[in-house]
């Protein structure tokens, strides 16, 4: 059996604190029922982070939606596509026929700044501040020669260039490397345009077997896990390894390659964090990720775009849903209905989700999934 | 309010006038962590206590520039491995807004006044 996409949706990615989380749901979550063409669902599996008790519930019953199982799933920063595998997992087993995922964070009403280091980690309490994670392996990739600090600013130029076609990102423009490296300071080396904003919004993607629909998109592959442990015998930086690993898995199960792939979206919540996840995923190797974006091999035109919907640098970040504004935006990429981001060609997109935040091991869970094909 | 337990390292202080970080060493397998674990993590075999330090090497670094409940920016962070084998995140004492050395040989000089870790970067 294959699982599949029937349809997608979301809210626009922003700072926009005076919306409700019922309030974003109900917008993802009827423009994918339409987009599905369904009109009821078996069972709802939800991503959220920072979402209050019962916001799944919450948001659901409004729509109607009630009487079916409904699951929320946090894991970080992958809480929307774990919620995915999961759903997709359940489809495979013959436990539903129609599955609603949803992705839903509201961040702007808690936070005024950068998200508060949970208190109750090791390096949380000692006030290493999620850009400061990033920043440790961005230090290290700069002292071992691995990259530049104008291949990390390529990032954030490309990606915040890319998302000038995506009217829902949360910002975009043309910036020069020069303005990203001279943005504020807020880990060093990482600059203000180096960190993704923090947003609010929700996703929702409807899935089920195959049912004869052509512009339904198979899912042909979805790996999680969470990571190994992470410490002095570790010289990879954070979170490398569990992305290799990961990858793997999905591309094993897909009967593919990295080479095979038209198009990423991947976890780019700091310029670093795109450098090391391509390497991660094979399309550099170690060390390679830099040069990969300066030859414009990542950029939209090149030959394999990564963050073409602008990434979580430019779309923005809303935790638990971004796994889920990934898939849709890879469904509408290889649908050929991305508009001005449009990748020509696109017939295999890969998602790349990765949570961080608890020391000691190499991140809380990193999803990897192959779409098309 | 109750205060929460606090997961952060402890350190001990030997009679030479240095400083260690108290973790575990396992049994079996020798792994080895800065902090304390119930069971080896790695090999799920027994753990005795173990002092590791007082030198360290960094491994990485950053300065946290940004404000977060509780602290005013900026602090220097850095993943330091200690002699002996575990690695962990510390504060480096008096560095303000200077990002410490890759590669830099420290000293852990204790816990500060908030309960943080710190090293000392060695002359």
């Amino acid at each position: 059996m294959t699982a599949v996409v029937y349809g997608v949706g979301s809210s626009p990615y922003a700072k926009q604190p005076e919306r409700s989380a019922a309030d974003l749901v109900a917008e993802a979550v009827l423009e994918a029922l339409t987009d599905a063409d369904v009109t009821s669902v078996d069972a709802v599996y939800v991503g959220t982070v920072f979402g209050a008790p019962g916001v799944a519930q919450r948001s659901l019953h409004p729509l109607g939606i009630v009487d079916v199982p409904v699951l929320a799933i946090e894991n970080a920063c992958a809480s929307g596509t774990s919620a995915f595998h999961e759903a997709r997992a359940a489809i495979l087993a013959g436990r539903y026929e129609r599955v609603l995922v949803v992705g839903i964070e509201t961040m702007t009403a808690r936070f005024g700044g950068a998200i508060h280091p949970e208190l109750t980690d090791a390096e949380g309490r000692q006030g290493l501040a999620l850009p400061s994670l990033y920043a440790m392996a961005a230090t290290r990739y700069l002292r071992d020669g691995a990259v530049t600090r104008e291949q990390l600013a390529l990032v954030s130029v490309k990606n915040h260039r890319h998302a000038i076609g995506n009217p829902r990102a949360h910002y975009s423009g043309e910036y020069t490397v020069e303005e990203v490296l001279g943005s504020r300071m807020i880990a060093d080396p990482l600059t203000l345009l180096q960190c993704c904003p923090i947003s609010d919004g929700a996703a929702a993607a409807v899935l089920g077997p195959r049912r004869g629909v052509s512009r339904d998109v198979p899912i042909r592959g979805s790996a999680l896990r969470s990571g190994g442990l992470w410490d002095h015998r570790s010289s990879h930086v954070w979170g490398y390894q569990l992305v290799r690993d990961t990858a793997a898995l999905a591309y094993e199960e897909a009967g593919i390659g990295p080479e095979d792939v038209d198009f990423f979206e991947v976890h780019d919540a700091f310029t670093i964090g795109e450098i090391v996840t391509t390497e991660a995923l094979g399309l550099a190797e170690a060390g390679g990720g830099g040069a990969l974006v300066e030859s414009g091999h990542t950029s939209l035109g090149g030959a394999q775009p990564v963050n073409p919907s602008g990434g979580l640098l430019s779309r923005g970040h809303p935790l638990g849903c971004t796994g889920v504004a990934q898939v849709a935006e890879v469904v509408w990429q290889l649908r050929g209905e991305a508009g001005g981001r449009q990748v020509g060609g696109a017939r295999v997109g890969v998602i790349e989700t990765m949570g961080g935040g608890v020391s000691g091991i190499d991140g809380n869970g990193a999803v990897v999934a192959v779409l098309g094909g | 309010m109750t205060e929460l337990p606090d997961p952060r390292p402890r350190v001990c202080d030997g009679d030479d006038g240095t400083v260690r970080v108290v973790g575990v060493r396992c049994r079996a397998c020798g792994y080895t962590s800065g902090l304390s674990r119930p069971r080896c993590p790695d090999c799920h075999g027994p753990v005795d206590e173990a002092l590791f330090g007082p030198g360290g090497r960094v491994w990485s670094a950053t300065v946290v520039r940004i404000p977060v409940p509780g602290r005013t920016p900026p602090w220097s962070l850095a993943y330091v491995d200690l002699d002996g084998g575990a690695r962990v995140l510390a504060h480096v004492r008096g560095a303000g807004g200077t990002v410490a050395d890759v590669g830099a040989r420290v000293r852990v000089g204790g816990v500060g006044p908030d309960g943080d870790l710190e090293v000392e970067e060695m002359p």
